[in-house]
């Protein structure tokens, strides 16, 4: 069984390589004689299987690969590792929202040195956009993406006579006739009141921007017009009980979308990996993904993301050079992309990427879940759609806990929703300020 | 007479002495660099640490440069971290002296109860603290969902344990199930340590059961109540992995203990002097409070 699957995953990767290799762009050339070993943390499933294509065309250079789990448990491992000054990896994975307070240790490579400006062209251009904020030193290389998309219920929302919205306006009527016909037991949807990239992905879709570098320091709007627009419309759908708000990732928020009691959601390209991963036994083939609901009705998909990640290079690393290269292959060679993609889910920032076959083949996972609809070409039209000129700032993880003690209070009453904008704007300023940073 | 025996007894001391002296240091050098590497030396370089404020520019680098006790100055005007003390202190208050009381209580029936329903609920009251506190956490964070929870299912109520109003109780459910039936064991024996003829004197002088448990075994637990409680105060000034462990499942105060606001202000943060510092002054705290307890209960016994 698992030969088997390994097979076809081989048969894939092979396929995919003999179909699309003249896509790959030329990667830096590195001295071939010396012998190298490259220390990788990386939380992508089956890693290891997609390193034995690149150590077979880079025979001389090794690579270790560490996987932590991510998030919390790798960041402060990195952090003390960088403080310490030993221990360090030579490549990390790193979600681009995190990246900017890496920035600010000192520990990382600024990778234009070793050309990685040069690779620019290859990859969809807000991801570009979080790894080289002022555009000169590169702090990292975009591996995967989160834009944002719907994913539904298709029986749901014909059970209640709800077509798939495509504005707003639209989902807030859908969200209070599934309410309303199902006397308050199925919600359309759900709001997730923890996590604060996802409120950040709808506004960042309305135009909302957050940080900005502006010469020496820096300008945050958290109360932003668009994140004001967007946290109020949702208030006010939970005020109603029109939509839910059970948190992401629980086994309560599984339970409910399992046994159809939530129809619908907005997730990032990653996010559907873990519906057919999930719910495999219950609602398989019963869900759709559909573009993410516009303010304004019109023809181009504005978009936001959630996560995604990429790859950098340490200040510990004695061979910085080949660390560059392992961290453009991994994410321009069209192997790797497929690879990642197979066993990790993970939604290339390959311009070319997005168009690899493998990601649009229907009968695999994710897409078979979501009823073998070609659920790529959604989220690859939404990562187009995605603002370009987004940033984040070092102090991120501070306002990203902030922001839960606010819509905290905001959901017990206590404050409106641009009072709850408002106090997470002056206590992250004032936090940052603290913490030496030159801050408006 | 003194002078004679010192200058009998000076001659072969100072030999032996010299012999004898290198001897203990010899056995005591393996516990002694251990003890240097890993408690004294992380002990100071705690306290250098927290010296050095965080410098960051807003573009590039940040630094770490001298700032004397500026970190220290900080903590004290930081409601964050003083909100977090008064957490735990009102934490404590309530769930200490809760979990005593039950863990003194199941001890005495224990004590009292014989056969092989004893051992039974002994190993059944203790099994708890064998669950390591993450997966405790885990475990009850599962119970703990608003609508999965058995015990909303079951009143049909739609309790959020997980809300932050009601948070620390939460955890101090956790934290009470787990170290009962551990302070339960280290009471019980004691009283299987009190010589049986205390028992028969307290009998033949007439002592009904409540009386023995009230004048003879009370009194006699007394020493063992008073570990008990130190290290039930210390233990509760580093609770951490309990409301670590539930807070990605709602929202859990970066404050709600003092571990955890010290840990984001390493881990999220980077801010090693600032945590440092708060870590010094948490020792310290800790350090004053059992002293306080244990000068208390002194005199208390005293009077």
């Amino acid at each position: 069984m698992k030969k088997a699957a390994m097979f076809v995953t081989l048969a894939l990767g092979l396929s995919a390589l003999s179909s699309a290799y003249a896509a790959d762009p030329a990667f830096p050339k590195v001295d071939a004689s010396k012998k190298v070993t490259l220390e990788v943390w990386s939380w992508v499933p089956g890693l290891d299987k997609t390193v034995a294509a690149f150590t077979k065309a880079y025979p001389n250079i090794s690579v270790k690969i560490v996987n932590l789990g991510g998030g919390p448990n790798t960041y402060t491992k990195l952090q003390t590792a960088l403080k310490a000054g030993s221990g360090a990896p030579d490549v990390a994975q790193i979600e681009y929202g995190f990246l900017p307070a890496f920035a600010d240790t000192g520990g990382l490579v600024d990778l234009s040195k070793y050309g990685a400006n040069d690779y620019k062209k290859y990859f969809v251009p807000w991801t570009w956009g979080q790894v080289s904020p002022e555009g000169k030193a590169v702090y990292a290389i975009p591996q995967d993406t989160g834009p944002f998309a719907m994913v539904y219920r298709q029986d749901i929302l014909k059970k209640y006579g709800v077509a798939v919205p495509k504005t707003w306006a639209q989902y807030a009527a859908a969200a209070a006739t599934v309410n309303k016909k199902s006397n308050g037991q199925v919600k359309l949807g759900n709001f997730y009141s923890t996590f604060a990239p996802w409120f950040m992905a709808l506004a960042w879709a309305d135009g909302g921007q957050f940080f900005k570098r502006d010469g020496d320091g820096w300008i945050q709007t958290l109360n932003n017009p668009a994140a004001k627009r967007v946290l109020n419309y949702w208030y006010g759908l939970v005020k109603k009980g029109d939509v839910g708000t059970v948190n992401a990732f629980s086994a309560d928020y599984w339970n409910a979308a399992g046994a159809g009691k939530i129809a619908s959601n907005f997730e990032a390209a990653w996010g559907p990996g873990g519906y057919a991963g999930s719910l495999k036994d219950k609602s398989a083939g019963l869900w759709r993904a559909a573009d993410l609901p516009q303010w304004t009705a019109g023809s181009t998909v504005k978009s936001g993301n959630w996560g995604g990640s990429s790859n950098v290079v340490t200040t510990q690393s004695k061979n910085p050079k080949e660390a560059t290269l392992f961290a453009l292959w991994l994410n321009l060679s069209s192997s790797a992309i497929s690879a990642n993609w197979i066993n990790g889910g993970l939604f290339p920032a390959s311009a070319e990427g997005l168009k690899l076959p493998v990601l649009h083949d229907t009968t695999k996972n994710p897409s078979k879940f979501f009823g073998s609809q070609d659920i790529s070409s959604v989220y690859a039209r939404a990562s187009q759609g995605v603002n370009v000129n987004f940033q984040w700032a070092p102090w991120f993880p501070f306002a990203n806990d902030n922001f839960n003690k606010q819509i905290d209070l905001m959901l017990k009453g206590k404050l409106t929703p641009d009072q709850a904008l408002d106090a997470w704007q002056a206590e992250t300023l004032a936090d940052a300020r603290k913490e030496g940073y030159t801050v408006k | 007479m003194t002078a004679l025996t010192q200058t009998q007894v000076a001659d072969p001391r100072p030999r032996r002495r010299r012999a004898g002296r290198a001897t203990p240091w010899f056995f005591l050098a393996p516990f002694l660099l251990a003890f240097i590497a890993f408690f004294i030396a992380p002990v100071c370089y705690a306290i250098y640490l927290s010296l050095f404020i965080k410098k960051r520019s807003g573009i590039g680098p940040a630094r770490d440069v001298f700032g004397g006790l500026a970190n220290y100055v900080r903590a004290f005007q930081d409601t964050d971290f003083l909100q977090s003390v008064g957490h735990i202190l009102l934490f404590g208050v309530i769930q200490i002296p809760l979990m005593l009381v039950l863990a003194v209580a199941l001890a005495l029936v224990l004590d009292a109860a014989k056969g092989s329903a004893s051992r039974f609920f002994r190993t059944a009251f203790y099994l708890p603290y064998t669950v390591p506190s993450v997966i405790a956490g885990l475990l009850w964070g599962y119970l703990y969902s608003k609508n999965l929870s058995p015990f909303n299912q079951i009143t049909g109520a739609k309790t959020d344990f997980l809300s932050s109003q009601i948070i620390l109780f939460s955890i101090g459910n956790i934290v009470t199930w787990t170290w009962t039936g551990y302070n339960m064991i280290t009471l019980y024996a004691a009283l299987q340590n009190v010589p049986s003829d205390i028992y028969e004197a307290a009998r033949i002088d007439g002592a009904n059961n409540w009386q023995l448990t009230r004048f003879v075994k009370l009194p006699l637990l007394r020493p063992t109540l008073l570990l008990t409680t130190i290290f039930s105060i210390i233990g509760t000034m580093q609770i951490f992995s309990e409301p670590f462990v539930l807070r990605p499942l709602g929202y859990v105060p970066d404050n709600i203990t003092p571990n955890t606001y010290l840990y984001l202000t390493v881990a999220r943060d980077g801010n090693f002097g600032y945590g440092a510092a708060l870590a010094v002054l948490l020792a310290l705290f800790t350090l004053l409070l059992s002293g306080f307890f244990l000068r208390y209960a002194a005199t208390g016994g005293e009077s």
